[in-house]
């Protein structure tokens, strides 16, 4: 891929700023109308994803340079994908996402990123992690539950992959325990792996391909040679990088094929409608669910395709074989609910902004590493939303939202607890 | 020229240095505009580049700017959601900074008197969710509800589907607050006097009547920092429950409404069934809205549309379907209408007359349109017109042409050239040949009826040069075949001027009917704009080309 | 001068009869007396063009007029010396009427009591201010902004007003609205099609705006196309009554948001026995018969299914009615239904209904909205007692206009100009109350005459700007209706 195989979609963007917002359709109110934290903090019509794809045309046709401030505008963006369900309420033919993916990996190859991206993937290439931390302790968060181990020669057909945020981060220790316990409970046989190897997505969005190739290639091997046919996690960036991002990584026929890959809230949910779970205590809270945009947007399944565009009717885009179209809809948004309302005792209160219009939490695309105050004013934004429908508690399903949620609540002391949503489960079991 | 650190380093100091830039790049994203393709030397996307693009937070810090401009000899382009190329600079010998209005941003409504106060970065959806909420509605202009209101009612046009029961922006207006080019702040009406936004006009003549006509100055006069518009009771629920798979929102019908396609045997009962909507007053919202996809497509694209697994690639086999091609027939001259009720005896008895009009003309409802799933799409789409970007869906390029508002049985006369004038420019592929009458337009151009106005939807690729050409040519096409059968030329006409020289334009408008229009206006902004800060999309003719 | 006026609209229609000069030298406002000089009678529009281009080439002053007496505003008295009338009277042609499209083309002399049995002829009407005077003309009274009964019809507070043709005070021939786009003939446009329905533009500019409000300070209005509405088949008129004003808010913002109805307008006795009486002895009946305030309610079907669409109305009033534990009645005490149809339907006879009780006759009138009426009647006559003027002898009127969403609130303030006393009582309340009512803040005086403008214009100081800035454009010399408003 190249710029280049976005020149179309940049000619053919209207700047109509549909981008900038949830679906109109969805709109219920003025204050909770924005879609993309991006240009909502930095306001110039480049930090939108329309804005970008000019940025790109502009670069594409000489006009401009890479400079800090292209930098900024290619990376200041969660990557949350509003823009690209918004987008594609009305145009069949744009790829707002993965213009904005492959804008990044242009400036990369470059050698123009954030200036912490190259200590984050330093800290992947020597220590097999974003944070840098040993790899020693990956497992260290298991302790105590006498959970199967994977070791040599050991064979599992269900991997639990905790994922490196929940691996290493103590505050978020009681969130991965709990689900785990919850499986346990429910008598699933799943192993988790002492040296969990980092799903490396995030050198992806960051634009170093070739890392991402070679650790998901890595990953594939390692899961095929373990027998692993199916994958847990409770973290959405994994869930997401795996379901959608290895398929192409792993290439198309390979012998080293994706497995089925689950979030923790879909077994869950699974096992609560086949009676292997049995939610007992009451839990008396009013709840509200965000959507991690890894979960929802863009836990959708992968399709595989290799066409070409096409005309038909004289100019009418359309794509030989059909395209698949990500709309952001058929990500996984039931499946938290369902376990949510399956806990005698809670009560579910939505925001205005959910599903595939939700608001991003503010740590994806590595903001939270690159651009910590842009990160913190997204997520304190996502809170006050939550605050504002009266819930207890705000609860979700991916690490990087957690803990931006936990920190914001902290900061702006509001009074709102922060819980994943297998750890609510567990307090009924 | 590019500014001078000078004024950059007071730019900084009245926004704040994160508030403006005149970076390449950002300044980029300001000049690319839809359309510009088709005025720009070598079909380039973008408009003249700006100086700086500043982002404003409140009326004192427009004002410093303006003052600014004045001082430092530089063009002032205010824009709201800034879609459409005149939000642009226009002229590549200016040195214009663009006013990015987007942190102008708060609105709030007066639930008892049914006024909405907002400023300029309020768009369409959000003013409308919070009058939902509060059982009244508002107006929501043709180009959708992304775009800003204080923008369409104050600078541009204001009229959309709506327009027949709740008004257009300008007769909705209430006050507006103005920073003229030279830095004063006028606010119309008793918002002038001190008395709130009661009333919008006067004292005595009304001021507002130099601050828009029939179309606004589109920021080529100042800036809009505020207004107020009236809005519209909404005897439906209020907690707005939206359903369904994106893209195919939908919107339950209350039990006082009806929503409906009607089709029409003739372009005769079509002026006809308008007349007798318009005398019975029925029609809360009323439009000619499906057909922007062209009529020989129209109906199997929204059939697709409406199914969520179903892409454009999916047009040409639901075309084939059972029933589809006679389903595209029947809607062939069919339109849109939505009834509101206040209470179900009301509603009952626009039924009635719905169906007597229907008898009177010949015309039916469409049966399949008026189904649960097309109904209720039908609802949300012309409620909260959050789908309007589909101008644009066939291949990315669209253009407008057509669309004089006069009398029906006066738009009637011009549809048969319009359509086959679509139909011959499309006939080589290089625009989307989706049958000659792509015409989408509201029921009436202003409240209570009076004129309507059918606009051709033309879809061109602008990533492809041949298909950006073909384009350019049916604007210029269009205009001759109006000119033929005795019609003014259309809204191609507004679009192909931005691409004329000052030269050319001044001549136009020296050549028009009644000239004095534009020689009024440029003495009116020698008053307001004595330093030339704004620029001619406030039209007028320099005294040397005056006839 | 004379001569050279005869020269222009013939011998027969200059007037220069002393007496003549003094019929329009005053009103029934409080205006100075100043005598015109001449006053001449147009035949058309080209004569009007002359008789600009002779007022700039001779510096006189010009006062358009087009309605008979009485004028009530003072805005076509002359306030210099020197000026001449322009009486547009004899500009009485109905040029076109098209029940198709709902529109009708007149001449400034069009009278209401001539238009409305024209457009009946054609099953039209034009929506009335509140019972106009015979000889008022329909063009003038739009121009000025005069409210009109019909608020569902109410669509700008402009209406129904579209397009004019004017004679600016630099002499230039205009046509506002939709035919300001094209050939500046009305037989040409119609011809081809067109209107004359939209009333905005052309450009950027709204020039019938310009004229609206304007006293006839900017130019002289020669024609203009005024939308019409169909004649109801089928009508009814109830009324709603109450002890006080604050018990009819609330459901008249209901019926206003629901476009229930047709005539809505809200009127105390005072007023309603001035609309409705004869003569003093029938007036003193009614005073005592009739209720404190009346919510008036007219009810209209037309076109298809009337009687139904008159039924399934009455009934949605009826609702709202009672949800208020108000009562919906057929008469009043004292009148019936068909009398007050009588004045929202019909043209009034002389003398003017204003001045039957005491030959004279003060308004105080602006704009407002309806939650703010209570506190200004509270204002106005706490202003009535402090000046001694009998507080039940001040009328109310508020006319809902705008769909609603503002409201015309007048005080109609009779006495007797003979009496020195009671005169000079009046005018002190009269500026009084005015001066008192624009201070608090929500009383807006959008039509500033007499001396509302030197208050109006000096708060609103960006405005006047403006409006001379026009001033100077439309009428460079100063010749039409000079030191009106702010110029």
């Amino acid at each position: 891929m190249a710029l280049e195989d976005f020149k179309a979609d940049a000619l053919r963007c209207t700047r109509c700023s549909y981008c900038k917002w949830i679906p109109f359709d969805l709109v219920k109110s003025h204050q909770f109308a924005k879609g993309c934290p991006s240009v909502d903090y930095n306001h110039f019509h480049s930090y939108s994803a329309g804005g970008r794809l000019v940025t790109m045309l502009s670069l594409m046709q000489g006009r401009s340079e890479v400079d800090d401030t292209v930098v900024d505008v290619a990376f200041k963006c969660q990557l949350c994908g509003n823009c690209d369900v918004a987008c594609k309420v009305c145009r069949y033919d744009m790829e707002p996402l993965a213009a904005l993916r492959e804008f990044r990996r242009t400036l990369n190859e470059q050698g123009r990123v954030p200036e912490v991206y190259p200590k984050l993937i330093g800290n992947l290439r020597e220590a097999g992690n974003f944070a840098g931390l040993p790899q020693a302790d990956k497992a260290t968060w298991a302790d105590g539950l006498g959970l199967k181990r994977l070791g040599a020669g050991a064979k599992a057909p269900v991997l639990f992959h905790a994922g490196c945020r929940f691996s290493f981060d103590p505050t978020l220790r009681s969130a991965v325990r709990a689900a785990a316990n919850v499986f346990t409970k429910a008598g699933v046989d799943f192993s988790i792996d002492p040296d969990e190897a980092c799903c490396a997505g995030k050198a992806y969005d960051m634009g170093y391909r070739d890392d991402f190739t070679t650790a998901a290639a890595a990953n594939l091997e390692n899961w095929a040679t373990a027998g692993i046919t199916t994958i847990v996690t409770p973290c959405a960036t994994c869930y997401s990088t795996f379901k959608r991002l290895y398929p192409d990584a792993a290439g198309p026929g390979a012998d080293t094929p994706v497995p089925e890959i689950l979030h923790t809230t879909q077994l869950a949910d699974r096992l609560l409608k086949d009676g292997s779970l049995k939610p007992s205590k009451r839990v008396p809270l009013s709840v509200t669910y965000h959507d991690p945009c890894h979960l929802g947007r863009q836990g959708e399944d992968y399709e595989a395709w290799n066409g070409k565009e096409v005309k038909i009717y004289g100019q009418a885009v359309v794509y030989d074989p059909p395209r698949p179209r990500y709309i952001g809809a058929n990500g996984v948004y039931d499946a938290p609910r369902d376990v949510l309302r399956a806990i005698p005792g809670v009560e579910l209160v939505e925001m205005e902004r959910s599903r595939e219009g939700a608001w991003c939490c503010g740590a994806g695309g590595n903001v939270r590493e690159a651009y910590p105050e842009f990160n913190a004013w997204t997520a304190g934004k996502r809170v006050e939303e939550a605050k504002s429908t009266g819930a207890e508690a705000l609860v979700t399903a991916c690490s990087g939202c957690e803990k931006n949620f936990a920190e914001a609540v902290a900061t702006g002391g509001i009074d709102l607890e922060v819980l994943d949503v297998l750890e609510l489960l567990e307090r009924s079991l | 020229m590019p500014i001078s650190d000078e004024a950059y380093a007071a730019l900084e100091d009245i926004v704040g240095k994160e508030n403006v830039s005149r970076n390449p790049a950002i300044m980029d994203g300001y000049a690319f505009q839809w359309l510009a393709d088709l005025v720009r030397p070598n079909l380039s996307h973008f408009m003249p580049r700006p100086v700086a693009a500043v982002m404003p937070a409140s009326t004192e810090e427009v004002q410093a700017v303006v003052r600014l401009a004045n001082k430092y000899k530089l063009k002032v382009k205010p824009h709201g959601t800034g879609w459409y190329h005149w939000a642009a600079p226009i002229n590549d010998e200016h040195d214009t900074m663009q006013l990015d209005m987007r942190r102008m941003n708060k609105m709030e409504i007066d639930e008892k008197n049914g006024i909405a106060i907002v400023e300029p970065y309020v768009i369409h959806a959000q003013l409308h969710a919070e009058a939902i909420k509060r059982g009244w509605t508002c107006t929501i202009i043709g180009a959708g509800c992304s775009c800003s209101v204080l923008a369409a009612a104050c600078a541009f046009a204001g009229m959309g589907p709506a327009g027949f029961w709740m008004g257009g922006h300008s007769e909705n207006l209430l006050g507006m607050e103005w920073v003229t080019p030279s830095g004063e702040i006028v606010r119309s009406g008793s918002f002038g006097s001190g008395a709130g936004y009661v009333c919008g006009e006067g004292p005595g003549p009304s001021v507002r009547g130099v601050m828009r006509g029939s179309i606004g100055q589109r920021g080529g006069l100042g800036v809009f920092t505020r207004c107020a518009v009236k809005l519209a009771h909404w005897p439906g629920r209020t907690d707005w429950p939206v359903t369904g798979t994106v893209p195919a929102y939908r919107l339950p019908i209350d039990e006082t409404f009806r929503v409906y396609t009607l089709a029409m045997p003739s372009w005769d009962a079509w002026a006809d069934a308008y007349h007798k909507i318009y005398d019975n007053e029925i029609g809360f919202i009323f439009h000619r809205q499906f057909n922007l996809a062209g009529a020989d497509l129209a109906p199997a694209f929204w059939l697709m549309y409406t199914d969520p697994t179903k892409q454009l690639s999916d047009v040409p086999a639901i075309l084939e379907e059972p029933g589809v091609a006679e389903l595209t027939e029947e809607m062939r001259m069919s339109f849109q209408i939505v009834l509101a009720g206040r209470s179900k005896a009301d509603i009952e008895l626009q039924d009635q007359v719905l169906d007597d009009i229907l008898a009177e003309v010949g015309g039916w409802k469409v049966e399949r349109y008026c189904e649960k799933d097309m109904a209720e799409f039908t609802n949300l789409a012309l409620n909260r017109l959050g789908h309007k970007h589909l101008n644009f869906v066939w291949a990315g390029g669209y253009l407008g042409s057509w669309m004089q508002a006069g009398p029906p049985d006066w738009v009637k006369g011009y549809v048969p050239t319009a359509s086959a004038g679509l139909e011959r420019d499309a006939k080589d592929g290089l625009l989307v040949q989706c049958g000659g009458d792509a015409m989408m337009g509201p029921g009436s151009a202003y409240p209570g009826g009076g004129n309507t106005c059918l606009e051709q939807f033309v879809s061109y690729d602008p990533a492809d040069e041949a298909s950006t050409r073909a384009g350019i040519k049916h604007m210029e096409d269009a205009i001759t075949d109006a000119v033929s059968i005795g019609y003014p030329p259309g809204k191609e006409a507004a679009y192909l001027e931005m691409g004329h020289s000052d030269d050319r334009i001044f001549k136009d408008w020296a050549g028009a009917k009644q000239p004095f229009t534009f020689i009024f206006q440029r003495k009116f902004k020698e008053h307001v704009d004595p330093n030339d800060v704004g620029d001619r999309m406030y039209n007028y003719i320099p005294e040397e080309y005056e006839p | 001068m004379t001569r050279d006026l005869v020269s222009l609209v013939g011998g027969t229609q200059v007037l220069d009869d002393r007496d003549v000069l003094a019929s329009y030298a005053s009103d029934e406002s409080f205006v100075l007396s100043i005598k015109p000089r001449a006053v001449v009678r147009p035949g058309g529009e080209d004569e009007v063009h002359a008789l600009v281009v002779w007022a700039n080439r001779t510096g006189t002053p010009l006062v358009p007029v087009s309605s008979g007496a009485p004028h009530f505003y003072g805005d076509s008295v002359p306030s210099v010396p020197g000026a001449v009338m322009v009486d547009l009277s004899r500009m009485d042609k109905i040029i076109k009427v098209d029940s198709r499209n709902r529109i009708a083309v007149i001449e400034p002399g069009v009278t209401y009591r001539q238009l409305q049995p024209a457009l009946a002829e054609e099953g039209l009407a034009i929506v009335p201010p509140l019972y106009p005077r015979a000889n008022k003309s329909v063009v003038a009274s739009l121009l000025e902004r005069q409210p009109t009964l019909i608020p569902r019809y109410n669509y700008a507070l402009t209406e129904p007003l579209r397009n004019c043709g004017v004679v600016w005070g630099n002499e230039q021939k205009f046509s506002t609205g939709e035919s300001g786009n094209g050939v500046p003939d009305i037989e040409t446009q119609w011809n081809a099609g067109r209107r004359l329905l939209e009333p905005k533009g052309p450009a950027q500019t709204d020039f019938f705006r310009l004229l609206t409000g304007a006293q006839g300070t900017l130019g002289i209005v020669t024609w203009a196309s005024v939308r019409v509405q169909l004649i109801p088949d089928s009508r009814k008129t109830l009324f709603v009554s109450a002890p006080e004003l604050d018990d009819l808010v609330d459901l008249s913002y209901r019926l206003t948001r629901l476009r229930l109805g047709d005539e809505l307008l809200i009127v105390n006795a005072a007023y309603l026995t001035a609309l409705l009486a004869t003569d003093s002895a029938e007036a003193a009946v009614l005073r005592a018969a009739l209720p404190a305030w009346t919510l008036v309610i007219g009810i209209g079907g037309r076109a298809l299914r009337a009687g139904q669409r008159v039924a399934v109305t009455e009934q949605d009033i009826a609702g709202e009615v009672a949800a208020r534990g108000l009562e919906l009645q057929p008469a009043l005490p004292g009148m019936t239904s068909s009398r007050v149809d009588a004045v929202l339907g019909g043209v009034a006879a002389d003398p003017h209904w204003k001045l039957r009780a005491k030959g004279g006759v003060a308004d105080i009138f602006f704009h407002t909205t309806l939650e703010n009426a209570p506190g200004h009647l509270a204002t106005m006559l706490r202003a009535a007692a402090a000046h001694e003027y009998p507080m039940a002898d001040v009328g109310v009127y508020l006319q809902p206009q705008h769909q609603g969403v503002s409201y015309h609130m007048e005080f109609s303030l009779p006495y007797a100009p003979e009496d020195k006393a009671d005169a000079a009582k009046a005018r002190a309340l009269y500026s009084a109350a005015s001066r008192r009512l624009m201070a608090e803040g929500a009383a807006y005086f959008s039509r500033p005459y007499g001396e509302w403008a030197d208050a109006v214009y000096n708060h609103d100081a960006a405005a006047r700007d403006i409006l001379r800035a026009v001033k100077k454009i439309l009428d460079p010399n100063n010749i039409l209706n000079p030191s009106k408003l702010c110029f």
